[in-house]
């Protein structure tokens, strides 16, 4: 499935912000799982310096310097996707998740994919005895890691209800767990701690999903949104899983991967310090288009195509 | 006396009969405990010889006079400032100061040497491997998981090429006697090891105490570690000349007050993260003239809190940006961010095979032993021996994130507590350590004229400098209160001894002193920080209000005495007095109409009013201290006199001639901190901020005294008043031998520029200062603070007395308002180039 991706963040300043310092994680990388076939990094006004490296965590990083005094910044990020999932179900055979706690410990990498980088809690998701006692159910002895983490996701996704409203981006794992309510952010971050409380590696991926319009309707422009969820290291052979509480599902082909990291702050898509006197405020907008039916909406005159995206076709 | 005494040790019959009679007492009362190895007597129960030589000398002091000496030493040592005590406050300091050195023989520390600095040899090697090709995780010699788990674990530092190529610094070893009587780890510090600094102030205590004795032991000198550590750092540069900084966490910090003396002493700029800024991929200070680039920084802030753009983005004490530079090779930061790993004691129970590895020898000093509980058999093996451990975090981490609040004995657990442990380890093992549990050797120190061993950790310095490796010939002692040997116990109760590594032969006096050739003779020592300059600014700002108000209390004070006698409506100018000072914030509204006394007590030291003289003074001495090493020792010592001054007896005032009496004292402290200023202080731009702070908050009173005391409707009180409160007097009377008038008063108080209390001096000095300050616009335009003072100086030139009135005084008081604002905005850290740091926030 290929997809066709626009995000565009807009920050908007009361009075002219002189300079801005940067941290951009919004390019999408090639994996197993994924091919990146295109991407551009767009922002207004034009940086006066600017370093593209791999970050600490394998993500694709882009710091920006802007000396030129502004009201406005426009940070627009785009790109064509294909994803080409394995096929997994909880059902596939998997190394017992006490097997995968051991190895991960002997792991010899210290690079970003290594396991070993992603057992010890992090600000966001802390050991807590509450949520480590939530999880462990799940984890009989000896019980396919695929088998025992597809069923804490399934737990968490009937356990807790999507809130917009009841936390913040800034909201700690054990505050959402304690309210059963929260958003993708908030889940992945609980699951995380969960899994760690036994012992097990695992990761936070920010990224998309695919979503689809109510029947008869059609998509509407820049209102689809960026997603989160857990990936779960499944020994060597599956390597990293990833896991989606926030729909009871693995991700797949309708999740596309922008990075991964320990937690939300590892990935966190923008980062920024700013010589700012007074208020500002945010807007995001993302689209996540699968082509085949750009394609169809464009043939079928039903969809305008949004600035730019008819040219990658 | 000792003091004649020729600089040799004596021999023990050669000491005189009180002398010997204390030694034998010493030494027969002394009791070392049983099985822990003790400095003072040897293991097969005899006193070392050179202890007996110490302590033989030691006795020749009569006991009361070592306590005088010691005790003098001390506290001129810290009144003097130089290790920055704020008085009053207890907390910057944990631990005391011992009159009694460890005492180490030079052979038995070129083991202690020999081992350190190969344990520091071994740690830059790791490092250079952990942050480089990584080839011990990937060869299998360390598992990887037994490196992530640290917070200071830097992955954004992986690959860095750093300027200099050197990881590592400076690095300090926490160290004990082991039961065979062998040196131990107990403790590596990498990351940014503090207490360096109290050792030299240990030292300075102790050698001024007993010089004779320090010079006849033939101590060995700090100073040429000191000189190392600096030419190591300068190594780093890509400058000949480079601006070496010392970042610190601020004036917060536990260890504020080392920093500072540090700096100090070494000649480098103490920065905080705000002073420093990133521009294309290098660092610079912010100053008073602009940018200057920073070349090398000494890291006291830990490596989580140092770049809030790529690690914890809640740091306040960081720089935006500050891993790019490192990694671009704009500036050496040592030790380098990452460097913290090494404290892990995961680490500890792989270190010789490690060092087999990278150095090719054996490990000369052993650590105390320590089990990963990450590794199957280590963990069994930690299971096994459980009741004989003590159990420790293996990383160190953010406290809420620690697997345990700090290391424990297994035998004291509780069955509940032991069995919770259990069930953590069992859970996630890689976050445990077991480790023997270590007791600590003891050294004798004095309490209550006795000789006790007391269990000790010596802390012992390296540092890289040209000539590699070096160890520090001395170090940072603490002794426990307690006699419990465990390691584990070694708590806040804790004293600090000197450390004295004595030579066989007299050793050479050396100081900090360059070789000619090294410096370069210039007048301008640097460019001015602009915190720094602010600071100056505020000092000078809060001691003229502090001198104002205490003027306003002893008029309160003078003119009720008066009242007494005369017959003129004093009760008016009482009031007026009282409304200044409730203006002011110095008193609460409540007390108008109460009696004078009550009004003028309050004014000295309610500290709850925050325009009191007390809690201004309070100000001027903390703003004072986050800047220590810029002011002389005697101007610290008069601010430190003038808050004693304050507070002593606060309660005990009963008449208005003690409280006059009080006031009296304040302004005569207050006058030598004006001339030490004006005299002593070098006219740089440090000075300048100082005076204009004092010139602006001048200029403001005398515009508000002036609109109170000499409108329209005046009374010759107030205008005697308005004389006394600009300290105009005399000079008035010399003048005009008519009386007092409305006009000449006016003429004298505002516009008179020679005057030295007149707004129009404060004005034309100002005019000086601004004119001497750089300029950062080079397109030959007016800044603003020019701009503002300009067109206030015209106006008050070209006005008369006679056509002053209210309005112009009150817009003679907002312009001096305004330039205040444009002074800040021009050189300060709000203005133009600051950071107030907002984060782009939201989930996008």
């Amino acid at each position: 499935m290929i997809y066709n991706l626009r995000h565009r963040t807009t920050y908007t300043y009361e009075s002219a912000v002189s300079f801005a310092r940067c941290v951009l994680r919004l390019t999408p990388q090639s994996s197993p799982a994924q091919t990146v076939l295109e991407s551009s990094l767009a922002v207004t006004p034009r940086p006066s310096n600017v370093i593209e490296r791999t970050g600490a965590f394998g993500e694709h990083t882009l710091t920006a310097v802007i000396e030129e005094p502004h009201l406005a910044l426009v940070i627009e990020a785009r790109s064509r996707v294909d994803v080409h999932a394995p096929s997994l179900q909880l059902t596939t055979p998997s190394p017992s998740w006490d097997e995968v706690r051991k190895r991960s410990v002997r792991n010899a990498d210290l690079g970003p994919d290594s396991p070993a980088a992603y057992l010890y809690p992090t600000r966001r998701t802390p050991i807590v005895a509450e949520i480590t006692e939530y999880a462990r159910p799940s984890f009989a002895e000896g019980r396919p890691i695929m088998e025992a983490a597809g069923e804490l996701m399934t737990r968490m996704y009937a356990d807790f209800t999507y809130d917009s409203k009841a936390t913040t981006v800034s909201t700690l794992a054990q505050e959402a767990f304690k309210a059963r309510r929260g958003v993708c952010q908030d889940f992945a971050h609980i699951m995380i701690s969960g899994l760690k409380g036994l012992g097990l590696p695992a990761a936070y991926v920010s990224g998309y999903l695919r979503t689809i319009p109510p029947p008869g309707q059609a998509r509407l422009e820049g209102a689809d949104a960026t997603h989160a969820w857990t990936a779960v290291w499944c020994g060597e052979g599956l390597g990293w899983v990833g896991f989606d509480p926030t729909n009871g599902i693995l991700a797949q082909n309708d999740h596309i991967v922008l990075a991964r990291g320990r937690d939300y702050s590892d990935v966190a898509p923008i980062d920024g310090i700013i010589l700012a006197p007074g208020e500002q405020t945010l807007k995001v907008e993302v689209d996540v288009i699968p082509e085949d039916e750009l394609v169809a909406a464009m043939r079928a005159g039903g969809m305008r195509s949004p600035v730019g995206l008819g040219t990658l076709l | 006396m000792a003091t004649d005494a020729p600089i040799a040790v004596r021999r023990r019959e050669d000491l005189k009969p009180a002398a010997a009679d204390r030694l034998s007492s010493w030494l027969r009362n002394y009791k070392p405990l049983p099985g822990v190895p003790d400095e003072l007597f040897d293991r097969t129960g005899r006193p070392r010889d050179y202890w007996l030589s110490f302590l033989g000398e030691f006795a020749e002091y009569p006991q009361a006079e070592f306590e005088n000496r010691f005790s003098l030493a001390t506290r001129h040592i810290r009144d003097t400032g130089v290790t920055y005590r704020i008085y009053g406050e207890e907390n910057e300091r944990s631990w005391p100061l011992s009159p009694m050195p460890l005492i180490l023989s030079q052979g038995e520390w070129a083991q202690i040497a020999e081992g350190v600095e190969q344990r520091a040899n071994l740690i830059e090697a790791l490092l250079q491997d952990f942050y480089g090709e990584g080839a011990l995780v990937a060869e299998g010699a360390l598992p990887a998981a037994a490196l992530t788990g640290s917070a200071d674990f830097v992955r954004a530092m992986r690959g860095v090429k750093p300027p200099g190529g050197r990881f590592l610094q400076l690095y300090a070893a926490d160290l004990g006697r082991g039961p065979d009587g062998r040196w131990w780890v107990l403790d590596d510090r990498t990351q940014a090891p503090s207490g360096a600094g109290y050792a030299l102030e240990s030292r300075l205590v102790l050698s001024r105490a007993y010089p004779n004795l320090y010079n006849a032991m033939n101590v060995q000198r700090l100073a040429p570690f000191f000189d190392g550590l600096r030419k190591g750092l300068a190594a780093t540069a890509e400058r000949d000349d480079p601006r070496i900084c010392l970042l610190t966490p601020g004036p917060f910090s536990e260890t504020y007050f080392e920093q500072a003396h540090l700096a100090r002493y070494l000649g480098f700029l103490l920065v905080e993260g705000d002073d420093l800024v990133v521009r294309d991929g290098r660092v610079y200070v912010r100053t008073i003239a602009g940018l200057k680039r920073a070349d090398v920084i000494l890291r006291r802030v830990d490596a989580d809190f140092i770049d809030p753009l790529e690690l914890n983005s809640a740091s306040h004490l960081g720089v935006p940006g500050l891993l790019e530079a490192i990694r671009s090779g704009g500036v050496a930061v040592l030790n380098i961010p990452g460097s913290g790993v090494l404290e892990s004691k995961a680490l500890l129970g792989f270190l010789p095979k490690l060092c087999r590895r990278l150095l090719g020898e054996e490990l000369k000093m052993p650590n105390v032993a320590t089990w990963w509980c990450g590794q199957p058999m280590e963990r069994a093996l930690v299971e096994r021996n459980l009741e004989n451990l003590a159990i420790a975090p293996a990383f160190n981490v953010p406290g809420t994130l620690a697997a345990m609040a700090k290391p424990r004995l297994v035998a004291s657990m509780s069955a509940a507590e032991k069995a919770e442990f259990l069930a953590r380890l069992n859970d996630r093992p890689g976050d445990y350590v077991g480790q023997e549990v270590v007791r600590l050797s003891t050294t004798p120190v004095l309490r209550d004229g006795r000789l006790e061993p007391a269990p000790f950790v010596l802390r012992v310095y390296a540092a890289m400098t040209p000539d590699g490796m070096k160890v520090m010939p001395g170090g940072f002692c603490r002794t426990s209160d307690h006699p419990d040997v465990r390691a584990i116990s070694m708590g806040e109760d804790a004293r600090t001894n000197d450390v004295w590594v004595i030579s066989d032969r007299p050793v050479e006096r050396v100081t900090l002193m360059a070789s000619t050739e090294d410096v370069k003779v210039r007048r301008i020592l640097g460019h001015l920080p602009s915190r720094a300059a602010d600071n100056l600014f505020w000092l000078g700002r809060y001691i003229e209000r502090a001198e104002a108000t205490l003027r306003l209390v002893r008029s309160l004070c003078t003119s009720l005495m008066d009242s007494e006698s005369a017959t003129h409506s004093a009760g008016e100018t009482l009031a007026i007095l009282q409304k200044l000072l409730i203006e002011w914030g110095a008193l609460d509204e409540k007390a108008l109409g109460r009696r004078a006394i009550d009004a003028g007590r309050d004014t000295l030291h309610d500290d709850k009013a925050y325009g009191s003289v007390v809690s201004l003074v309070r100000s001027a001495r903390r703003t004072a201290a986050s800047m220590r090493e810029r002011l002389s020792a005697d101007f610290w010592t008069l601010l430190i006199n003038l808050e004693a001054s304050l507070v002593e007896g606060a309660h005990e005032l009963l008449s208005e001639a003690e409280v006059l009496q009080q006031v009296e004292n304040a302004l005569q402290i207050l006058a030598a901190l004006s001339g030490l200023a004006q005299e002593n202080m070098n006219r740089v731009a440090g000075w300048r901020f100082l005076d204009m702070g004092r010139r602006i908050e001048r200029g403001v009173n005398t515009c508000r005294f002036t609109r109170a005391l000499a409108h329209e409707e005046a009374t010759i009180d107030d205008l005697d008043l308005l004389l006394d409160l600009a300290d105009s007097q005399i000079t008035y009377r010399a003048r005009y031998l008519v009386g007092l008038a409305l006009a000449p008063v006016r003429d004298m108080v505002v516009l008179d520029p020679f005057n030295t209390r007149s707004l129009a001096f404060q004005v034309e000095t100002l005019k000086q200062h601004l004119d001497v300050l750089p300029a950062l616009q080079d397109d030959g335009m007016l800044e603003e603070p020019d701009r503002v003072l300009l067109n206030l100086a015209a106006q008050v030139e070209t006005e008369t007395a006679a056509r002053i009135n209210t309005e112009k005084m009150i817009a003679f008081e907002l312009a001096l308002m305004r330039l205040s604002d444009a002074i800040g905005e021009r050189f300060f850290l709000r203005g133009a180039n600051a950071v107030p740091t907002a984060k782009l926030a939201g989930l996008a």
